[in-house]
């Protein structure tokens, strides 16, 4: 078999007098580069996408053929051309043009889902994302991912994911190229990902390609708007808890151009009056922002650089005046990318990218002379470069490397009582070098057959400055180990293949098939049951053994009327191991003058469930149904006593339904419903006395299930009339202009940003049916022992009744 | 070091305060999986104090709890057993049916010595060896006001001895006023933070469980008082002894804490107990607060 694929891979290279056409594809309104746009190419009926730069390259035979150019709610482009040599041609696209009262249709309207090779991926603009329901009036991209098969929410409150029985550090969370470590707001209420600043974002959550990888489960690729490069434009919006504000525009017309966008909240100052003085939450503040920003400049046709940079920080704050007791958490992301696209020739595109990341959390308290601060973190250096080679039109060959230097910063804790500094040790930092290459074809084979084949090699090391204890059994450390800068600890390298098979049945359906092998050289430990910014990454290291994942993944997929409806059935089956968890009755203060990866223990874990999915593409209605049952276990020898346990986010059912309507131009509506399984949580089960008091004796792990948790979500956009509007002033104009005897023809037009003005109220009502989900339960004892009222009662909390919200967004 | 904010429900609920403008609660119905009755040990052994070994089993997490039906949860005619290597002796229990304490009229402790705990119950065996540490001395106990003239904390002048790996144990009473000596909550530490440093440091008023008395329930709750006069009780225990309290308070303070892993308790007993066997190297010394 091996020999006959090889076969016909130097029979494909061999062929005779190929030409290229090559170009870049670009948003006429505002120079945006269209990634992801398709290329149908009549003659041979095969389409083929620009990558995330817009850039596009086609080897075809010299002959004349039609090209047309197609992204969805943008009119379609068709060249005729006569390949007779290379050519390049470049391409603004343009938006249809609506006319009034008609109804655009948006939607991506093709056959990628049934003939590319891909599976389990999916790609979501902004403006789609931003008509569905919003909690409190903030677009939310997690929250939207959260609604495709596959991927499952915690809860109310929390934007991690859980992909495909994964943990949510599993997931490698990109912005524009830049790892964000901790990709959310107010303990998980929001994300950090600003709407306004986002172009698009796609998920992949199975059969990851090689171009990824350091991660288990999941890709989630945000790509930052690159600024109008035609004119400038102010949008923004004020909604519930915060407002937007973006500056885009060029610097020099069709070759450079920027976007500044920022967001705050003010629930700080919206809540104040709630709080009665004296209240325990009268001293209680927090707020976060977040700014993002970026920078483009064109050199030459094959030449374009880019900056980008993302800063955002929460901060919460408490002090009750009566016991003197103050409290100051802050945290945050900052990110910056210096990306350069080069185009060596029609063939041959390359980006190299230099990105820095940095998450920091920090809480200090103080109390009578008594003063505690604990800080944890992560730093980033990373350079990288990818290529894309499109030697002809059956191979779409993609190669490159990645380096990292990883800083970490576990929990660090530092304490004063008056005069005397308590030793809490140095500062624990751990240091490592990353690094990865790969190599990956997307093949057509035949007509029938394509294969999606490539492989990873990952290294990492742990380098020093580093000091390893060592203890005596009674865990007293007697002596340490000292490492020098840049000498290796431990090192770790993986060898990660990757394939994907699709067989085409016919023009609508197909079947696809794929394996992956991921290596994770970093690990999230939480040492809460909830995901809290106090969670810290840790590096492998001679105790932590990277996680290793195989994911194996069998889909049949089938389109109906003419591409209007997807259809598609995927079932998975994954196996971890090398999973990590803190000790049972860790603590904090436990890295203080010890090892931090002395405080975990370590097992492994199953997935596996099948994903049912139906989508509708086009016409008045769009939206989906996703359905997906689903088994996750986890087993560590050291927890539950070493008996396999479903994981807290298992879930056996999780169903989504997403709607969206649009009635006309000034009308849209949408809605959600989401089902799940209640989570898996341990809980107490006895009582023991012990010197009068009464413990509590914990049940075997994750052996309880929480109430299901379902919502429905609705809204509505209202977007007025703007030509209407303009109208409107011009007849009521004329009509003054008429009656006091002025020339009509001297009414002045309103100013161009006035002209270009437009504005939209969006309602959304969160929770419809007001359903009491389980946040958490919790107990709470009553009465006195002695008494014979001695009693125990369970309390549920639920986090969100049913919230209405409004937000105005405008542009001009 | 007073972290009770930093551990309390309280102080996480305040972090979320904000958002539970919206939460709201209700009762529920928790169906506990059955439980397995497990065999809970509170025993302790001290230079020139005999022997105590309390038993009790455990008690369904539901249901009212009262001295009633406490005695169910007695363990009674248990065979315990506890050998320093040389002398062995069977301990007894003074009032069978009244409570389950076992102890004995021929041992009493002996710092420097290790001893053996072996408990007998329904054929099934249980053992656990602790030793009586050396004490280590804390001097210049004096009353500081906190929250008035009057009340405040108990500070101890400490100096850790030079060598890592030294755990300890803090009680106190007030003489005339306390019927036994009472650890207040987290009174066990580890010198992981000091070791061979010399420091001053404050201790807030232990109680009694579910405590009625007047000074537990007003603004005397957890102070100690000028005027009184208190015996400190300064203890030395083992590693594993430690651990177990350790366990034991963060037990106490997460009850009903939602955010918190549930906690595992630690335990020097074998065989599925619960519970701990404690030698303690005790060192005293009074003050008259003033």
């Amino acid at each position: 078999m091996l020999k006959f694929l090889l076969l016909i891979f130097l029979i494909e290279f061999s062929y005779a007098q190929n030409f290229t056409v090559s170009g870049k594809i670009t948003d006429k309104s505002n120079g945006e580069s269209m990634s992801g746009a398709a290329i149908f190419v009549k003659e041979i009926n095969k389409a083929f996408a620009a990558n995330n730069y817009g850039f596009y390259s086609i080897t075809l035979p010299s002959g004349n053929y039609s090209l047309l150019y197609h992204f969805t709610g943008y009119t379609t482009i068709t060249k005729n051309i006569s390949l007779s040599k290379d050519m390049q041609i470049n391409l603004q696209l343009q938006q249809e043009e609506i006319q009034m009262e008609e109804v655009v249709v948006k939607g991506q309207k093709s056959d990628i889902n049934i003939s590319g090779s891909q599976m389990g991926t999916v790609t979501m603009d902004i403006e789609q994302i931003k008509t569905l329901p919003q909690f409190m009036g903030e677009v939310d991209v997690m929250k939207t991912i959260q609604l495709i098969p596959g991927v499952k929410s915690a809860g109310d409150g929390q934007t991690g994911f859980y992909v495909r029985g994964g943990g949510p550090d599993q997931n490698l969370i990109l912005l524009d190229e830049a790892v964000v470590y901790n990709a959310s707001h107010l303990m998980g209420f929001f994300s950090v990902f600003n709407g306004d600043a986002i172009k698009n974002v796609s998920l992949v959550k199975g059969g990851m390609p090689a171009q990824y990888g350091n991660r288990l489960s999941s890709v989630l690729d945000i790509q930052m708007k690159e600024g109008n490069n035609q004119r400038f434009e102010v949008n923004g919006g004020i909604g519930l808890i915060a407002s937007r504000l973006t500056v885009q525009g060029p610097l020099k017309k069709d070759t450079s151009s920027f976007i500044i966008s920022a967001r705050r909240t003010y629930v700080d100052v919206l809540a104040r009056p709630f709080f009665k003085p004296g209240s325990p939450f009268a001293g209680t503040s927090y707020f976060f922002y977040d700014l993002n920003a970026k920078f483009n400049y064109l050199f030459s046709d094959k030449n374009k650089i880019f900056f980008s940079g993302y800063f955002g920080r929460d901060k919460f704050l408490f002090k009750d005046n009566q016991s003197g007791f103050n409290v100051n958490i802050p945290w945050g992301n900052s990110t910056g990318c210096f990306r350069w696209n080069h185009i060596f020739n029609k063939k041959l595109f390359s980006n190299i990218s230099l990105i820095y990341s940095y998450y920091d959390f920090s809480f200090g308290a103080l109390q009578e002379g008594f003063e505690f601060k604990l800080f944890s973190g992560i730093r980033d250096w990373n350079i990288k470069q990818d290529f894309s080679w499109f030697p002809n039109t059956r191979h779409d060959v993609k190669w490159g490397w990645n380096y990292t230097y990883h800083t970490f910063i576990p929990t660090n804790v530092s304490a004063r009582q008056g005069e005397t500094t308590f030793d809490l040790g140095d500062v624990v930092k751990l240091y490592a070098h990353d690094a990865h290459a790969y190599i990956t074809d997307d093949w057509d084979v035949t007509d029938f057959l394509k294969i999606n084949a490539g492989v990873r090699f990952s290294y990492f090391a742990q380098v020093g400055p580093f000091t390893r204890y060592l203890k005596n059994q009674a865990g007293v450390i007697t002596d340490s180990i000292r490492y020098e800068k840049n000498k290796k600890v431990k090192d770790y390298n993986g060898v990660e293949p990757r394939a994907a098979i699709r067989w085409t049945l016919n023009k609508s359906s197909s079947i696809k098939a794929s394996y992956t092998r991921n290596f994770q050289y970093i690990h999230l430990a939480s040492i809460s049951s909830v995901s809290l910014p106090t969670d810290v990454w840790m590096p492998s290291t001679e105790y932590i053994k990277p996680q290793i994942g195989n994911q194996y993944a069998l889909g049949y997929f089938k389109n109906f009327k003419n591409d209007e409806f997807e259809t598609s059935v995927e079932a998975y089956y994954k196996e971890m191991k090398n999973l990590i968890e803190y000790k049972e009755g860790a603590q904090p203060q436990d890295n203080v003058l010890d090892n931090p990866d002395n405080s975990f223990t370590f097992g492994k874990g199953r997935a596996y469930g099948v994903e049912f999915f139906v989508k509708k593409n086009s016409g008045k209605l769009t939206g989906w149904i996703g359905y997906t049952l689903s088994w996750t276990t986890r087993q560590f020898d050291a927890i539950n006593l070493g008996k396999e346990f479903f994981a807290k986010y298992d879930r056996r059912h999780d169903a989504s339904l997403v709607i969206n309507y649009q009635r006309n131009k000034r009308w849209t509506f949408s809605g959600i419903w989401v089902y799940g399984t209640g989570n898996a949580g341990t809980l107490p089960n006895s009582l023991a006395f012990f010197e009068g008091d009464i413990m509590t004796i914990y049940g075997l792990r994750n052996s309880y299930r929480f109430q299901a948790y379902h919502r429905m979500d609705l809204s509505a956009t209202y977007t007025p009339d703007r030509n209407k509007q303009l109208q409107k002033r011009k007849t009521h104009l004329e009509k003054k202009y008429s009656q006091s005897g002025k020339d009509i023809s001297k009414i002045e037009l309103p100013k161009k940003w006035a002209r270009n003005y437009e504005s939209s109220w969006s309602f959304s009502v969160f929770n419809v049916y007001n359903r009491m989900n389980p946040y958490f339960i919790y107990f709470d004892s009553e009465g006195d022992f002695t008494q014979g009222t001695f009693k125990v009662r369970a309390k549920q909390v639920s986090l969100f009744p049913v919230l209405p919200s409004v937000t105005w967004n405008f542009k001009f | 070091m007073n972290l009770k904010y930093y551990t309390s429900v309280q102080f996480i609920f305040s972090i979320f305060g904000l958002l539970f403008l919206f939460s709201c609660q209700k009762e529920i119905d928790v169906k506990i999986p059955d439980y397995e009755q497990r065999l809970v040990v509170d025993g302790s052994i001290e230079p020139g104090v005999k022997p105590l070994v309390i038993l009790t089993w455990t008690a369904p997490y539901f249901g009212n709890q009262n001295y009633s039906n406490f005695q169910q949860y007695f363990v009674e005619n248990a065979e315990v057993i506890v050998s320093d290597g040389t002398v062995s002796d069977t301990l007894y229990q003074p009032l069978p049916g009244v409570f389950p304490a076992y102890t004995s009229n021929n041992l009493i402790g002996q710092a420097g010595k290790t001893y053996t705990l072996t408990i007998t119950v329904n054929n099934k065996t249980y053992t656990s060896v602790t030793s009586i540490l050396p004490a280590i001395p804390v001097d210049s106990l004096y009353f500081k006001p906190d929250l008035n003239d009057t009340l405040g904390y108990l500070w101890a002048h400490f100096k850790d001895p030079e060598a890592p790996g030294d755990f300890y144990r803090w009680f106190a009473k007030r003489i005339n006023k306390d019927d036994r000596f009472l650890a207040p909550f987290a009174s066990a530490t580890d010198d992981k933070f000091f070791n061979g440093k010399e420091f001053d440091f404050p201790n807030a008023r232990g109680m009694e469980p579910n405590s009625e008395k007047p000074d537990d329930k007003n603004d005397e709750r957890g102070y100690f008082k000028k005027g009184d006069s208190v015996m400190v009780k300064f203890c030395t225990i083992g590693e594993k002894e430690y651990r177990y309290f350790r366990s034991y308070y963060q037990n106490l303070s997460s009850n009903g804490n939602p955010f918190s892993a549930p906690s595992t308790l630690e335990s020097n007993i074998d065989n599925g107990a619960i519970g701990l066997w404690c030698g303690y190297g005790t060192f005293f010394k009074g003050v008259r607060l003033q």
